[in-house]
C-alpha cells in the first residue's frame, strides 16, 4: 500500500513537471529559455518511461532527445538568435484562436478517453532486456520489426545526406 | 512495479494536456525554431501514449515501444533536417520568423 | 551482521532489514535514497578535492616544479584552502545576461556527472543501481552536461564564453560518437550491457587481455575520446586560456565557478572509472587462468582497492595527456574524430563481432 503511493508522488511529480513546463516552453519570450524547459520535459518524460520499466527507451530518450535533438536545437538558436532578443506577445486573435484550439482539442479527447473503459489486461508482462529488443528488432517472423529497422535506416541515411545538401556553403 | 497504483487514465491525460499544449504553441509561435520545439512536444506526447497501451493492454508483447523507437527515430532526422533549413533560411533572409520569409526567390 | 571487505552484499542487505523493521516500506525507500545520496555526495566531494590536488601535482611534477607544499604535509589541504577561498568570493553577476539560465547551467552540469556516477560499480554489491543497459545509461546522462556548457557560454553575454560553448558543443557531440561506439565494442564482446554482469564476465582474464587487437584499439580510441568528451587537454580550446580567457565559465565566479571546475574533474574521474570497468575489469582482481596460487594471493586484495587502483592508473594516464601535448587546432580536432577514429571505429566493431562469432574470444 505504501508502494503504492510512493509511486503515485513520483507519477504526480513528473506529470506536474511535464505539463509546467510544456506551457513555458510554448509561453516563455526568451528563446534559450524556452530551449531549456523544453529540456526539462524531454527528462521529466524519461522518468515516466523508467516508472512504466521500459530503461532502454528511456536512456533512448535522454540520449537522443535530451542530448542530441535539444543540443542541436540550441545550437542553432546560439547561431540565428541574440541575448537582447524578446519575442512580441502574441497578438490577441491568435492567442484567442490557440487558446479556444488547444482548450476544444483537451476537451473533447478528454470526454472521450475518460468515459472509454479502459480493461488492463492480466497477462504476464514481458521482461524488455536488451537480448529481447536486439531479437525482435532483427526478427522477420511474428512481432519481428526487420523491416521498419531498415526502412528506419535508409530514412536515417537520406537525413544525413539531406543536412549535408542543404547546409552546405552554396559556391557563388 | 513502479506503474502500480497508477491508473491508464493517468498517463493519457498527461499526455493529452502536452499534445494540446503543443499544438496551441504550433498555433501561436511565430520563430521556426520554436514552432519545431512545439512538434517535439506533440511527437513526445504520442510516445508517452504508446508506450501506456502497451505496457498496460498488451504487455506481453512489444509493438508500442518500438514504435516509439521508431517515432524518436525519425524525429531526430526530421531534427537535423530542420534545422539544416533553419540555418540555411537565416542565411537567406537574416531572420527566422516564419512571416519574414515569404518570397520563393531572392 | 558481518562486515566483509571482499563482498558488500550482506551488508548492504542488513541496512536494507534493519530499516524495514523500524518503519514502514515507503519511508525505507526515503531513507535508502538519502543514505545513497548523502555517500555520494560525500564521495564526489572528497574524488573532487583529492583530484584537484593530484592534478596540480602531476602538472608540477611534469614540469619539474614541487607543487602545492605549504598547507599541511605535502600540501594535501591546499584544495581544502582554495575552495574556502572560492565560497567566500563574491558571485558577479554580469548585466545584460540571462540570470535564469546562467544560474542553471552549472548545476546541469553538476547533475549530468551527479546521475552517472549512480550507475558506476565500486566492488562487489557496492553499487546504487545495476540497469540492464548500464553503460548506455550512463553515455546518456553524461550527454546531458554539454548543454549546461551551451547555456552557461549564451547566457553569460560575452564573446568569449560564448565562442567557447560553440567550440565545446562540436567537440562534444562530436566525440560522443567515438566513446559510444567504442564502448559498443566491448558490449558485443561482452553480450551485455549490465555493469555487473560485464565485471562479472572479466573474472578469468579482463577483457583487454581476452578481446585481442580490437579491444586495444577500443581502448586507445575510448582514452582519446573521453579526454576530448571531458574538454581536457590536448583537447581543451574549448577553455584555451591564451585565446579565449577562460571559454564558457569566462563570466562565473565564486561557488558558480567551483562547480564547473568540480564537475571536470569528476567527469574525468567517470571516464575513467568506466574505462577501468569495461576494460579492465572493474573491482575485479588481476587473474591468470591456470595460475592459481597466484589467484588466490590476488584474491585477498580487496575489490574496492583493485578498483580505486586502476581508476587512478587511467587517471594519470589522462593527466600525463593533458600535460604532455601541445593543444589542437578546431579543424585539427574534428578532422582527427572525423576521418580517422569514426572510421577506425565502425571497422573495429565490425572485427569484433567477427571475433565474437568465430569462438576466438576467451
Amino acid at each position: 500500500m505504501e508502494a503504492i503511493l510512493g509511486n503515485q508522488v513520483m507519477f504526480i511529480l513528473f506529470s506536474a513537471m511535464i505539463v509546467m513546463f510544456s506551457i513555458l516552453t510554448v509561453t516563455s519570450r526568451r528563446i534559450l529559455r524556452a530551449a531549456t524547459f523544453l529540456l526539462f520535459v524531454l527528462l521529466s518524460t524519461a522518468g515516466l518511461y523508467f516508472m512504466l520499466n521500459y530503461q532502454f527507451l528511456a536512456a533512448v530518450q535522454i540520449t537522443l532527445y535530451a542530448g542530441g535533438i535539444v543540443v542541436l536545437i540550441i545550437f542553432s538558436i546560439l547561431l540565428t538568435s541574440h541575448i537582447d532578443h524578446k519575442f512580441d506577445r502574441v497578438p490577441a486573435q491568435k492567442l484567442i484562436m490557440g487558446v479556444i484550439a488547444a482548450g476544444s482539442g483537451i476537451a473533447l479527447s478528454l470526454t472521450t478517453l475518460l468515459t472509454y473503459n479502459f480493461v488492463p489486461a492480466n497477462q504476464e508482462p514481458i521482461s524488455v532486456d536488451m537480448n529481447t529488443i536486439g531479437k525482435s528488432l532483427l526478427n522477420y517472423g511474428d512481432h519481428g520489426f526487420v523491416l521498419p529497422f531498415e526502412v528506419i535506416s535508409v530514412l536515417l541515411l537520406a537525413a544525413i545526406v539531406a543536412a549535408v545538401v542543404i547546409a552546405k556553403r552554396k559556391k557563388i | 512495479m513502479l506503474f502500480t497504483g497508477i491508473p491508464l487514465e493517468f498517463f493519457l491525460v498527461t499526455s493529452t494536456l502536452m499534445f494540446f499544449i503543443g499544438i496551441y504553441g504550433f498555433i501561436t509561435r511565430e520563430n521556426i525554431i520554436t514552432i519545431l520545439m512545439s512538434i517535439e512536444l506533440i511527437l513526445n506526447s504520442v510516445n508517452i501514449n504508446f508506450l501506456a497501451f502497451n505496457r498496460y493492454l498488451y504487455p506481453g508483447q512489444l509493438e508500442g515501444h518500438f514504435f516509439s523507437l521508431f517515432v524518436i527515430a525519425v524525429a531526430a532526422a526530421e531534427a537535423a533536417v530542420a534545422i539544416a533549413i533553419i540555418i540555411n533560411i537565416y542565411r537567406r533572409f537574416k531572420s527566422i520568423e516564419v512571416d519574414n520569409v515569404d518570397e520563393m526567390k531572392n | 551482521m558481518e562486515f566483509n571487505i571482499y563482498d558488500f552484499t550482506s551488508f548492504t542487505k542488513w541496512i536494507d532489514e534493519s530499516l524495514n523493521a523500524a518503519m514502514s516500506p515507503f519511508w525505507v525507500m526515503i531513507t535508502e535514497m538519502a543514505i545513497i545520496g548523502v555517500a555520494i555526495l560525500a564521495f564526489y566531494a572528497l574524488v573532487g578535492l583529492f583530484l584537484v590536488y593530484a592534478e596540480r601535482k602531476v602538472c608540477a611534477f611534469m614540469q619539474n616544479r614541487v607543487g602545492p607544499n605549504r598547507v599541511g604535509p605535502f600540501g594535501i589541504f591546499q584544495t581544502i584552502a582554495d575552495l574556502l577561498k572560492l565560497l567566500m568570493k563574491e558571485l558577479v553577476y554580469i548585466k545584460n545576461a540571462d540570470k535564469l539560465l546562467f544560474n542553471i547551467a552549472p548545476f546541469i552540469v553538476i547533475t549530468a556527472s551527479f546521475l552517472a556516477i549512480a550507475a558506476i560499480p565500486f566492488a562487489r554489491g557496492l553499487h546504487a543501481i545495476d540497469f540492464n543497459i548500464g553503460i548506455f545509461y550512463v553515455v546518456a546522462v553524461s550527454s546531458l552536461g554539454v548543454i549546461g556548457i551551451l547555456l552557461a557560454g549564451w547566457s553569460s553575454n560575452s564573446k568569449y564564453s560564448l565562442i567557447g560553448a560553440m567550440r565545446s558543443g562540436a567537440q562534444i557531440v562530436s566525440y560522443e560518437l567515438s566513446v559510444g561506439l567504442s564502448l559498443i565494442t566491448m558490449v558485443v564482446l561482452a553480450g551485455s550491457m549490465q555493469l555487473s554482469t560485464i565485471v562479472e564476465a572479466q573474472a578469468n582474464g579482463w577483457f583487454i587481455f581476452t578481446g585481442h587487437v580490437p579491444a586495444v584499439i577500443a581502448f586507445v580510441i575510448f582514452l582519446i575520446a573521453s579526454t576530448a568528451e571531458t574538454n581536457r587537454g590536448p583537447f581543451d580550446l574549448a577553455e584555451a586560456e591564451s585565446e579565449l580567457t577562460a571559454g564558457f565559465h569566462t563570466e562565473y565566479s565564486g561557488i558558480r565557478f567551483a562547480f564547473f571546475f568540480l564537475a571536470e574533474y569528476m567527469n574525468m574521474f567517470i571516464v575513467a572509472s568506466i574505462a577501468a570497468t569495461v576494460f579492465w575489469g572493474g573491482w575485479m582482481p588481476f587473474h591468470v587462468p591456470g595460475w592459481e596460487g597466484f589467484n588466490t594471493v590476488m584474491d585477498y586484495i580487496p575489490p574496492f582497492i583493485w578498483y580505486i587502483g586502476k581508476t587512478a592508473v587511467i587517471i594519470f594516464i589522462l593527466m600525463l595527456f593533458k600535460w604532455t601535448f601541445p593543444r589542437l587546432r578546431i579543424d585539427q580536432l574534428l578532422t582527427l574524430e572525423w576521418k580517422y577514429l569514426l572510421p577506425i571505429n565502425l571497422f573495429n566493431v565490425v572485427l569484433m563481432a567477427f571475433i565474437v562469432l568465430m569462438g576466438w574470444h576467451w
